[in-house]
């Protein structure tokens, strides 16, 4: 644990950075219109965990990209001189983000918090945003209750959700050809929410699901897990793991030769960072979900190159994501003039966006869904591959409309 | 049919890894009287250093068979000179805890030298692919495991009844006071022993590298389980914890099978009736209870 | 030969032994006699070297071995019998005998010398330790000790809890010992037993000597002492 907090709380101190534009006494900016007089923006994330690669200290380099390219495109012009960007562990603990939230909106005089993956944890966050009535801007978790059921006006969700991650893979792939499945799925809250979505949208495509398997978590042996997907000899066998638990189940899908007997693999959660993880052979020919991919086109590629120049790696969907938002909401600002919650929520409802991450996006009014087009990915063969992290081949791209919950679904109410 | 049989050999295929770091576990603390928390830590050393050493030097699998647990010795041996032999005069507790402790620290540095997404792992071409018997069909890499750990249980269990060596550590793991009474300077087998102990989790953790995710959290939940293994099969016996780690294997092959979220669950109920029933273990002696 | 001067034995605060000095010489048989609780047990684990908590000198052939381990004070000839026998579970009856290190090649006993001597262990050599009888077993842990050649023997009770023939074999096994020049330390409750064998004898109470009586007076006061131990 000591290292940990060590490791922590050196990156919290080594990134508390604090970015002030040359031009000394800007013009008119009107100080007053600013909360002590800059923006804060606060990163709150796995410093350490399982989300440590996908997201992590690589996202608040994404944030402080956004701050440096604020401050080169506006220079003198700019409504606010000071700005700054914090960040903090949250361990992908509800109650610890929670208090980190509550800290950093209230001592670290934060404006807005990016990032925070894990549902839980993100729900708790919102919790807060609402009541402290600061923003609060999440790109890591996955759950459709921040714009659902638990929406609230200073929330907004940037990148992906179960409904979309499902709306994706299973109609893509029962439309190309899965129609029989089985889904084996991790029993916590966000296995038994993909689940769901899943079965939806294969149905809904025409297909069918015959079991779904729930296993405890985590987990390292699915062997037999497989083998009982398998006896029903379906087409495709959807698992909703996610991290080290979904390197065991790939893992064990090969070396049980499933592919050989016509049993696909469809992966319900799955980042870029996975397959750097394991090799692209473990995962070749897996088809998943893609909010965003470095190598898609020359604008990615481009944004990619200087990520790279910065981390020494190539950016995940959540570090775009985490730039875009950081600077969407800078724009936001220097559009205003203030960064005044309220205000700022007024600019973004019903924004059209389209910046290096957002495709055709749109921050839904209604419930802060951000819409924007994803992508079915389907992990390359080893021979394809030409360079480090060119791992994905994009099969289709899904247009924001199709791929998002529509709003007749979404039980969000703004008032509540 | 077809299936119940398949059920089994996985069964006995995850038992494998349990048996193998139990093991290891049991004669720590048949000897040293230390339980050992770290074991897990030391399981995911073990298959960090093969695909560590895969990539740095191209080291092969059947070489990391060899060439990491004797690594794993050398560390144990330091770990035991270093830290736990300080402590072995205290209450147990003190090296519970220091155990516990460097099971954090190892894998607090193994996340920070090599993030948390896990180690690319290729295992040698002959081991894919399935075996076919009749109807049944299994995994190649399994059965590999489960002979491969099948052998290494025998061998040390060769080296513990028919050597002087197995002969001392035998006695020294139920009587310690009377061995030493008796002219053996069981302090002298300590370090070698806890190495051993240490080597064995190191094997489980290479034979794991292909057929596992390689992260530094692997071996977190897996000491919980081996913790359970060796209490199931008798504090510090040597065949009950082979004989319980491959029991347990098969218990949660067939939990995953037929009631699959209540997998680990049911090891946990199977220890539970076997302290209730005999709370030594089921190979455990009275007085080491 | 084995000189104990001023020895103290402490469990956490209650002390066990209160300065015990006693002195055994070569060859000799001598017993030491006491209630129960009187701190015989913990003297014999003391001259082992098993109890950590203790102050004092012990000395063997006039060498100081209060600072050795259990295992040096073993090579150097002592040969300790517990209480409860000690007999390894986990060992086979032969494993049992050749555990020990042979310390003194001239004294010691052979395997063959043993099985010759106790014919059911060599019937039973294969069969673990903890399946012999109590008398067996009690046979097994004199044969242990016998066979590293040890030079003086701590038996603790070896007739505690036996029938009539196996105390009477035991008997002739302690006077065998003795004719061939091994000293023996034996605690005994069995008064009649001990005069039966020993030289000298030691009375302990509540943790020091009470008297050292040889064993004509133990012998003339045998019916006092019975009363004593409250037999
Ligand atoms: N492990 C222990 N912890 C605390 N006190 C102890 C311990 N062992 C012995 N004692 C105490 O030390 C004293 C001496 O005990 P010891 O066993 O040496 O007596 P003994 O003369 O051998 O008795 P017995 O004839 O019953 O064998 C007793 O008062 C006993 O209660
Ligand atoms: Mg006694």
């Amino acid at each position: 644990m000591s290292t940990k907090r060590l490791a922590a709380t050196a990156v919290v101190s080594a990134s508390v950075l604090v970015l002030s534009a040359c031009g000394s006494g800007g013009p008119g900016g009107g100080g007053g219109d600013f909360s002590d007089g800059k923006v804060v923006l606060a990163v709150l994330n796995d410093q350490s965990g399982v989300y440590k690669d996908l997201s992590g200290p690589n996202s608040v380099k994404a944030v402080e990209m956004a701050v440096a390219d604020f401050q080169e495109k506006y220079g003198e012009e700019a409504v606010v001189d000071e700005i700054e960007v914090v960040a903090a562990d949250h361990q992908n603990k509800p109650d610890i983000a929670n208090t980190k939230a509550q800290e950093l909106y209230d001592r670290e005089g934060a404006d807005i918090i990016l990032d925070v993956p894990t549902s839980s944890a993100a729900l708790a966050v919102a919790t807060q945003a609402k009541e402290k009535k600061k923003l609060f801007i999440d790109i890591g978790a996955g759950t459709t209750e921040l714009t659902n059921g638990q929406c609230n006006k200073y929330t907004f969700h940037w990148a992906y959700d179960t409904y979309q991650l499902a709306q994706t893979t299973g109609t893509a792939v029962t439309e190309g050809g899965g129609k029989e499945w089985q889904i084996i799925y991790p029993d916590y809250a966000f296995g038994q929410d993909m689940d769901k979505s899943f079965t939806r949208a294969v149905e809904e495509a025409g297909g069918t699901v015959g079991d779904h398997i729930a296993t405890p978590f985590p987990n390292d042996n699915f062997t037999t897990f497989l083998t009982k997907a398998a006896s029903a000899e379906p087409d495709v066998i959807g698992t909703m793991q996610a991290g080290g638990d979904l390197i065991n189940l790939v893992k064990q899908y090969n070396e049980g030769g499933y592919a050989a007997d016509g049993i696909e693999l469809a992966v319900g959660l799955m980042f870029i960072t996975d397959i750097h993880s394991l090799g692209v052979e473990a995962f070749e020919g897996v088809q998943f979900a893609e909010a965003w991919y470095w190598n898609h086109d020359d604008e990615n590629r481009a944004w990619a190159d200087r990520f790279l120049e910065e981390t020494g790696t190539r950016p995940s969907f959540a570090h775009a994501a985490n730039y875009s938002a950081a600077l969407q909401y800078l724009e936001a600002v220097q559009a205003e003039g203030t960064d005044d919650a309220d205000t700022i929520v007024g600019n973004f409802e019903g924004k059209e966006i389209n910046d290096v991450f957002l495709k055709n996006g749109t921050i839904r009014a209604e419930d802060h869904r951000v819409i924007h087009d994803v992508y079915l990915a389907k992990v390359k063969s080893p021979d394809q591959v030409t360079e480090d992290w060119d791992y994905e081949e994009i099969v289709s791209t899904i247009p924001a409309e199709e791929a998002f919950m529509p709003l007749d679904q979404s039980a969000c109410s703004m008032g509540g | 049919m077809n299936e119940i049989l398949q059920y089994t050999v996985q069964g006995l295929a995850a038992g494998s890894f349990y048996a193998l770091a139990a093991l290891g576990l049991a004669i720590i603390f048949g000897v040293l009287g230390v339980v050992n928390f770290a074991h897990g830590a030391c399981y995911m050393l073990g298959a960090f250093a093969a695909a560590v050493l895969m990539d740095l030097v191209g080291l092969n699998f059947w070489l990391a068979l060899i060439v990491v647990p004797v690594l794993m010795f050398f560390f144990g041996v330091l770990l035991e000179r270093l830290l736990v032999s300080r402590l072995t005069a205290l209450d147990p507790l003190y090296n519970f805890l220091l155990t516990f402790g460097l099971s954090l620290l190892l894998v607090d540095l193994v996340k920070r030298e090599y993030g948390v997404s896990g180690q690319p792992y290729t295992r040698p071409e002959i081991l894919g692919g399935q075996l076919t018997l009749g109807a049944l069909r299994l995994p190649t890499y399994q059965v590999f495991v489960l002979v491969f750990s099948l052998l290494v249980c025998l061998g040390v269990w060769l080296l513990m009844t028919r050597t002087r060596i197995g002969m001392i550590v035998r006695a020294s793991t139920e009587k310690s006071e009377l061995t030493r009474a008796l002219g053996i300077d069981v302090n002298r087998w300590v370090t070698p022993v806890f190495g051993f102990g240490i080597a064995l989790a190191g094997l489980a953790g290479v034979l794991a590298a292909p057929f596992r995710a390689i992260t530094a959290d692997m071996g977190s939940s897996f000491i919980i389980i081996l913790f359970a293994v060796v209490v199931i099969g008798g504090l510090g016996s040597i065949v009950g914890a082979v004989v319980a780690g491959f029991l347990v294997g098969l218990v949660e092959a067939f939990g995953q099978a037929y009631a699959p979220t209540l997998s680990q669950i049911v090891i946990f109920v199977l220890m539970a009736v076997v302290i209730l029933i005999r709370p030594a273990g089921l190979f455990g002696r009275e007085e080491n209870a | 030969m084995l000189e104990v001067r001023g020895l103290e034995a402490f469990y956490g605060d209650a002390q066990a032994l209160h300065g015990v000095d006693l002195v055994v010489r070569e060859g000799e048989v001598v017993t030491l006699v006491g209630r129960n609780g009187a701190g015989k047990t913990t003297l014999l684990r003391c001259l082992m070297g098993l109890h950590r908590d203790v102050r004092g000198s012990v000395t063997l052939d006039g060498t100081e071995i209060t600072g050795l381990g259990p295992h040096q004070r073993a090579r150097r000839g002592l040969g300790w019998v517990q209480d409860d026998r000690g007999i390894y579970a986990s060992l086979s009856v032969e494993e049992n005998l050749t555990l020990p290190p042979v310390t003194h090649p001239d004294g010691a006993w052979s395997l063959a010398q043993v099985y010759d001597a106790f014919p059911v262990l060599a019937d039973r050599r294969r069969a673990p330790g903890t399946t012999l009888s109590g008398g067996e077993q009690q046979m097994l842990a004199l044969a242990r000790v016998l066979r590293t050649g040890a030079r003086v023997l701590l038996l603790d009770e070896p007739s505690e809890g036996l029938a009539p023939v196996i105390v009477q074999r035991i008997r002739d096994i302690v006077q065998q010992v003795k004719a061939n020049g091994t000293t023996v330390l034996l605690v005994e409750q069995n008064v009649r037993f001990a005069s039966s064998v020993a030289d000298r004898h030691y009375v302990l109470a509540e943790g020091h000597v009470a008297a050292d009586l040889d064993n004509e007076e133990f012998t003339r006061r045998q019916d006092e002492l019975l009363a004593y131990l409250g037999m």
